[in-house]
């Protein structure tokens, strides 16, 4: 029976390495149904969608090598060490992403647990912030408004000011050195 | 099926031609062995010849010669087998045969050198003039190979390369002893097989940055 289905397989192989496209239409979706199976088997823990994408690359590498295929050797394991490879390649790309990625919950915006909105009871006093503001040098606190608090783009907050994108940035900075200070966070 | 899958069938299919199919890869190991031979040959007319007047003299030379080139061919068929899918692995030990032979003619000549010289038949110094020399005729079938080898589906590209790297390495030997004067066996041990193991260890560290398997960047092509 296997190797019925591998004479198949290897007879629609050499009518497609002769640019037969119904034949190769046949074998990519016959092969499609076996490569899933072994996806599936082995990379059980995967979305279906993930599992399509693997199942894709291994046909796009069937496509790429398919001058590769002696139609005197057996086409099944020919099959399988591209899957198998591809299965490698996958969970390396995998191994590479979660390498540089970091998985981050939902954190509540607003909770009863005190230390979320720390900051905000921090600079919670808008008088306080006013007078903080009102205290700095006035190039620092145009910066400050154009920036910060109307968040301009340093193009804009230059075209407005008609100073420099550079000499806005040194005024930013520090007017947010000034203000920590004046109201005492770390 | 996904519709996306039956879509990618659809293009693959509408996009068939016909392909010209991968030779064996003993033939493909026979055509590259040519190219390898000529740039022998080439050492053997640009030098003095002294390994030529030496192999008709010295049958340990001779061995380690043949020892070395039998490693550079059946590597090289063993370097075109893995790159094709689903393929026997019993090729690729045969060159650990003729490889074992090779280092152990050397090691014989190493003997033999110390009971002719004593420890100055054991004296390794750094010898930088065959290195010019050994790029002359082992950069191009080095080139060739790893060429000839994108050309395939390495399923283990370190070990492809590998391979390749020893054969190319094997060859170079070969090509280099033609025109290098008679040194001791253990310069060649160090040098020669010391560089050909270097080089493979390099291969198989690159491996899977050049030879990529295909269809990896297709997908966005299609």
């Amino acid at each position: 029976m296997a190797d019925a289905q591998d004479l198949r397989f290897s007879g629609l192989m050499r009518a497609t390495q002769q640019g037969d496209g119904a034949a190769y239409r046949t074998l990519l979706a016959e092969c499609a149904v076996i490569v899933r199976g072994v996806v599936r088997a082995q990379r059980a823990f995967l979305q279906p969608a993930d599992i399509e994408d693997l199942v894709q690359d291994v046909l796009l590498s069937l496509h790429a090598a398919r001058a590769t295929y002696d139609p005197a050797r057996p086409f099944l394991p020919w099959l399988m060490a591209i899957t198998y490879r591809r299965l490698a390649d996958g969970a390396r790309r995998h191994a590479r992403k979660a390498a540089h990625e970091v998985q981050v919950a939902g954190l509540p915006v607003t909770s009863a647990f005190a230390p979320t909105n720390m900051s905000e009871d921090i600079v919670g006093d808008p008088e306080l912030l006013a007078a903080a503001l009102a205290s700095l040098p006035p190039g620092q606190r145009e910066a400050v408004e154009l920036l910060k608090l109307r968040e301009l783009s340093l193009r804009e907050a230059a075209a407005v000011t008609g100073a420099s994108e550079s000499a806005l940035k040194v005024s930013v900075h520090r007017a947010m050195k000034a203000l920590r200070v004046a109201l005492r966070i770390k | 099926m996904s519709t996306d899958t039956t879509d990618l069938i659809e293009r693959l299919a509408g996009s068939a031609q016909p392909v010209r199919r991968l030779a064996p890869p003993w033939r493909r190991a026979l055509w590259w062995c040519a190219l390898a031979l000529a740039f022998v040959v080439l050492g053997a007319l640009i030098g003095p010849a002294p390994g030529v007047a030496r192999m008709m003299s010295d049958g340990r030379f001779l061995a380690e010669q043949v020892a070395a080139a039998a490693t550079a061919v059946l590597a090289a068929v063993a370097a075109f087998s893995s790159a094709v899918p689903g393929a026997s692995r019993r090729w690729l030990w045969l060159p650990l045969f003729p490889l074992a032979v090779w280092i152990g003619t050397i090691g014989q000549g190493c003997i033999a050198d110390w009971a002719r010289l004593g420890s100055d038949g054991l004296r390794v110094r750094a010898d930088w003039s065959c290195f010019g020399p050994m790029l002359a005729v082992g950069i191009v079938p080095t080139a060739v190979l790893c060429l000839m080898l994108r050309r395939g589906a390495a399923v283990r590209p370190s070990l492809s390369l590998a391979l390749g790297g020893l054969a190319a390495a094997a060859a170079t030997n070969v090509a280099l002893q033609m025109f290098h004067v008679g040194d001791v066996s253990i310069m060649v041990l160090v040098w020669h097989v010391g560089g050909a193991l270097l080089l493979t260890t390099l291969a198989a560290w690159l491996g899977r940055w050049a030879l990529p398997f295909p269809g990896q960047q297709s997908g966005r092509a299609l």
